[in-house]
């Protein structure tokens, strides 16, 4: 009884967690993604530095490819992690 | 001639001593290889996400330009000669310098305003800045 419960409180917090309509980017109207707006980029990578997945940030495909493209040029620039600290 | 954007990593040690003379070299270099500077600005010198060539602060350098495609690579070429830049990042853009400064600035206008509606948890139409009600927790 316990156990079944705990899981079902996880699963809801999971759904909860990876809930989100739809791209960001899209809903703005944003043409293009900054390479140097640290900020932003920021909010769709992990503490560690890892750029998140589109089920996790909810990015249309094209702008996730925006998005990585953008992240890879930051990091090159020390303006982001390469690994978190 | 394409547009370019150029972001240029300097020692702030050098900066710091000369600023002028840093950034007089970098455009020199830009110029010497026929480059047209629309927009040049210094940003303010940050700690780096890891070291660099023993740096562990820098100043960045963003200059907007016009410049024939093939200098591109004796560009790159220069700026690893150069001492005092420790690393460089030549984008071409894909409209012309006003057009892209233009939507540079709706850019982050957008992004910001996202940012507020992200910090105070809700979005309010017709409400300003000020109307905002700032009691509301901080979602982080």
């Amino acid at each position: 009884m316990a156990r079944e419960r705990r899981d079902k409180k996880r699963d809801k917090k999971k759904f909860k967690r990876f809930k989100q309509r739809s791209c960001r980017f899209t809903r703005l109207g944003v043409e293009f993604i900054d390479w140097k707006d640290v900020q932003t980029l920021q909010r769709l990578c992990t503490g560690q530095g890892k750029i998140l997945g589109r089920k996790r940030s909810g990015n249309s495909a094209r702008f996730q490819r925006k998005v990585e493209a953008a992240i890879k040029r930051a990091r090159y620039m020390a303006l982001m992690p390469y690994v978190g600290t | 001639m394409y547009p370019y954007e150029g972001m240029f990593l300097v020692d702030p040690v050098q900066h710091g001593a000369d600023s002028d003379a840093v950034e007089g070299t970098v455009k020199g270099l830009l110029e010497k290889h026929g480059a047209k500077i629309q927009q040049f600005e210094t940003w303010d010198e940050r700690k780096l996400a890891y070291e660099i060539k023993g740096h562990r602060r820098g100043i960045y350098l963003l200059a907007h330009f016009e410049m024939p495609g093939d200098a591109v690579d004796a560009l790159h070429a220069d700026c690893k000669l150069t001492e005092s830049i420790l690393r460089q990042m030549l984008v071409r853009l894909e409209d012309d310098i006003p057009t892209y400064l233009e939507k540079s600035a709706h850019y982050y206008e957008k992004m910001r305003s996202e940012l507020d509606v992200r910090r105070t948890g809700r979005r309010e139409e017709g409400q300003d800045e000020l109307g905002r009600d700032e009691a509301l927790p901080i979602i982080e």
